[in-house]
């Protein structure tokens, strides 16, 4: 956690402005990957911007904070949506990530191939999203305990 | 043809940019003038018609300036 934050008056402001919009932009850039430029990297990366900016400003009481165990809980989650998701369709008799074995009772298999690629783009999103939680939390730390310059 | 000379022109302000960074002093300036980096890539990614990558950078330019700039707070913001 962060011992002296960035804020001000401006970037608190700013902060709850962009925030809400980022994270809706993001859920959007997950559920329209397969149509448009985007997918699962893209939006974790975008959800994940939240978080960051969040512990950032505001430091220890950021409203929406995940802290570093439960980041790395959560990107365990994500692989495991993956490549569950995966292994399904191994046991309904295809191969692995093979989408059309997938059981689920659509009329088009287009559609069934939609939502396998939209589970597997979430678990990537939690993992990515996770990662980068990770990533900045080892950052603070390390910088919070040799003192800043 | 505008379009060449407009990706010729982004390409030589890339190299501008790079020159600028390794010569820089100070390394905040540094960091943020890597974000005019990223941000012509995005321009001649999206011009050479891979929107995807150009996405890609975007988001991965604006989560390293923020780790860069985080990082910073532990060394010193001059180099000697």
């Amino acid at each position: 956690m962060m011992k002296d934050p960035f804020g001000g008056i401006i970037l608190n402001i700013a902060f709850r402005v962009l925030v809400p919009f980022s994270i809706v932009y993001a859920v959007y850039v997950l559920i329209f990957g397969e149509i448009s430029p985007g997918g699962g990297f893209q939006a974790g990366v975008a959800l994940s911007v939240g978080v960051v900016f969040s512990r950032l400003i505001l430091g220890e009481d950021a409203p929406f904070n995940i802290s570093g165990a439960s980041a790395l809980i959560l990107a365990g989650i994500g692989t495991f949506i993956f490549v569950f998701t995966g292994w399904i369709s191994v046991l309904t008799g295809g191969h692995f990530l093979d989408y059309g074995k997938l059981p689920l009772r659509m009329e088009h298999v287009n559609e069934i191939h939609a939502m396998g690629i939209l589970s597997i783009e979430v678990g990537v999103t939690l993992c990515v999203m996770a990662t980068v939680i990770t990533i900045l939390d080892a950052i603070v730390k390390r910088s919070d305990d040799n003192g800043s310059a | 043809m505008q379009i060449y000379t407009i990706e010729a022109i982004l390409l030589l302000f890339l190299i501008f940019i790079t020159i600028c960074i390794i010569y820089s002093r100070d390394i905040l300036s540094s960091v943020v003038v890597y974000c005019g980096f990223s941000l012509c890539a995005v321009l001649l990614y999206l011009m050479m018609g891979a929107p995807d990558v150009a996405f890609t950078e975007a988001v991965i330019g604006t989560v390293t300036t923020i780790f860069y700039i985080v990082a910073l707070r532990k060394i010193d913001r001059w180099c000697k």
